[in-house]
């Protein structure tokens, strides 16, 4: 059963298609990894969904309703920038219970839950520390802590690890990866880097020119070659042979 | 090559600091003539008078201050919402070249259009005349000053807070103000201080009714009552110092 449906997507912008036709179904709690090269239409697609671009037709459900005219705030899908944008006035703790305060909550409450995300986090030394005492990775993982605790139906993440280093960027899909276990959480995932997408989506698609091609596995995807997939097997076994 | 620059940088600074020193010292003299290297009398006379309410001083001092604040307030919440309105506009280099505009003129000139519009509606020769005014004057400065402040990072702060569930009001007040803080005190102390200097346009507006320090200064001054004067640049100068120190202080620690 589909969570999050979007269909027939148009969207042009000065004469020019940028989305063409999109469609889209994800299911609740499992991760649709979409590949695209930069300016293929990814992060229009993300704005999208999120309500943040309006759009020429189609339609976008959630859980069997239509969400198209419901403002971003009203929609619970928390889009993700490749850059952690916490706020720079704001702590640690401050910066993860925001979306918390948003909504109110009993002071208790925002304060019992922000520590226990911190504590999944993995940052409780770093609660009282302002953004710029963060590394990378720990922003990130704010960014994420942020994002999760509002308990969104659906997470839109626009390439979340493009700016950190490799090693950093492995442990973060890990680490999203046992989030995204651990709170069920929707995701829709954009990214250019073919292993990631492989690695953290359920199920897979490709953008290309504002179109997305999904597809019903991950071996699938793998056999087409606009995937680039094929090409980077046969790279790495070229060594292998060699090393036999 | 560094001790050579020693004596004109000494020069410099001792230029620079002079008036801070000799308009308080002629403020508390009442015979300080040339070739006469030093006061004969010293007296705070012009200080009591002014606290007195006999000199007109005190009157323009809160008129000054009034004014001032009253523009600078107004001129910072107006910049800062068109501002915002403006940067994201599909057509916001042709709308910040209309804030220019006002600039092609003196302000003295542009007092005068103004003044006709003024005389109509009875607004000239009021001090809510002048605040107008000033309010025109400074309004596009505003606008840009804070037109460089917004940009792609805030807008994403913004659409952030958006998706996070914040209102547009919740996103003034709980990412907006406190991010852009800096700008908004820093623009409020330019305008004040624009609104406390300016001399034209108030003269123009005001038609010698609505007298403020700055005016009081220019008139000591043309009728050589150098003391009065000075004792008038020194209430003028108190605002930008306090300023300065707050500035120092407690914003741009």
């Amino acid at each position: 059963m589909s969570y999050l449906s979007v269909k027939n997507i148009v969207k042009t912008y000065k004469n020019e298609a940028v989305v063409q036709q999109l469609s889209l179904e994800l299911e609740k709690g499992k991760t649709l990894s979409v590949l695209g090269k930069s300016g293929c239409g990814k992060t229009t697609l993300l704005k999208i969904v999120a309500g943040l671009l309006d759009f020429d037709s189609g339609e976008i459900e959630l859980d069997g309703n239509s969400i198209n005219e419901l403002k971003p705030a009203e929609r619970g899908i928390v889009y993700l920038y490749q850059e952690p944008l916490l706020f720079p006035h704001l702590n640690v703790f401050e910066n993860i219970a925001f979306g918390l305060r948003l909504r109110s909550l009993d002071k208790q409450e925002i304060e019992q839950r922000t520590i226990q995300m911190i504590g999944k986090l993995g940052l409780v030394d770093h609660s009282d520390k302002m953004p710029e005492q963060l590394s990378g990775g720990q922003r990130q993982r704010v960014a994420f802590g942020r994002a999760i605790i509002i308990n969104p139906a659906v997470l839109l993440l626009d390439e979340p690890f493009g700016n950190l280093d490799t090693e950093i960027r492995a442990q973060m899909q890990q680490f999203f990866m046992q989030l995204s276990e651990q709170f069920s959480i929707t995701t829709l995932f954009v990214t250019h880097d073919l292993k990631e997408a492989l690695l953290v989506g359920d199920s897979m698609g490709l953008m290309e020119h504002g179109q997305l091609t999904c597809y019903q596995s991950k071996e699938a995807f793998v056999a087409d070659v606009r995937t680039g997939a094929t090409n980077e097997i046969s790279f790495w076994e070229q060594f292998n042979e060699n090393t036999d | 090559m560094q001790p050579r620059f020693k004596p004109f940088i000494s020069l410099l600074i001792l230029a620079l600091a002079l008036p801070f020193f000799l308009l308080p010292l002629l403020s508390l003299v009442t015979q300080y003539r040339f070739p006469q290297l030093w006061p004969e009398q010293f007296t705070t006379q012009h200080w009591v008078d002014l606290f007195g309410l006999q000199s007109g001083l005190s009157e323009s001092a809160i008129t000054s201050t009034i004014l001032a604040l009253s523009v600078a307030a107004f001129v910072t919440v107006l910049g800062f919402i068109t501002s915002r309105h403006v940067a994201y506009h599909p057509k916001k280099e042709k709308l910040l070249l209309l804030a220019y505009l006002p600039f092609i003129l003196s302000p003295v000139i542009f007092g005068a259009f103004l003044l006709y519009y003024f005389i109509a509606i009875g607004l000239a020769g009021k001090l809510i005349g002048v605040v107008i005014a000033q309010v025109i004057l400074l309004y596009p400065f505003s606008v840009i000053l804070f037109s460089s402040f917004w940009d792609q990072r805030l807008k994403s702060f913004e659409d952030l807070t958006a998706t996070l569930g914040g209102s547009q009001y919740q996103t003034f007040t709980r990412v907006l103000l406190p991010v852009s803080k800096n700008i908004i005190l820093l623009c409020f102390f330019q305008t004040f201080l624009l609104s406390w200097f300016e001399y034209g346009l108030t003269s123009v507006i005001g038609i010698g009714k609505v007298e403020t320090l700055t005016m009081e200064v220019f008139f000591y001054v043309g009728e050589a009552n150098v003391y009065f004067a000075a004792l008038a640049s020194c209430l003028l100068i108190l605002p930008p110092v306090l300023l300065l120190y707050i500035n120092k202080r407690f914003v741009f620690r």
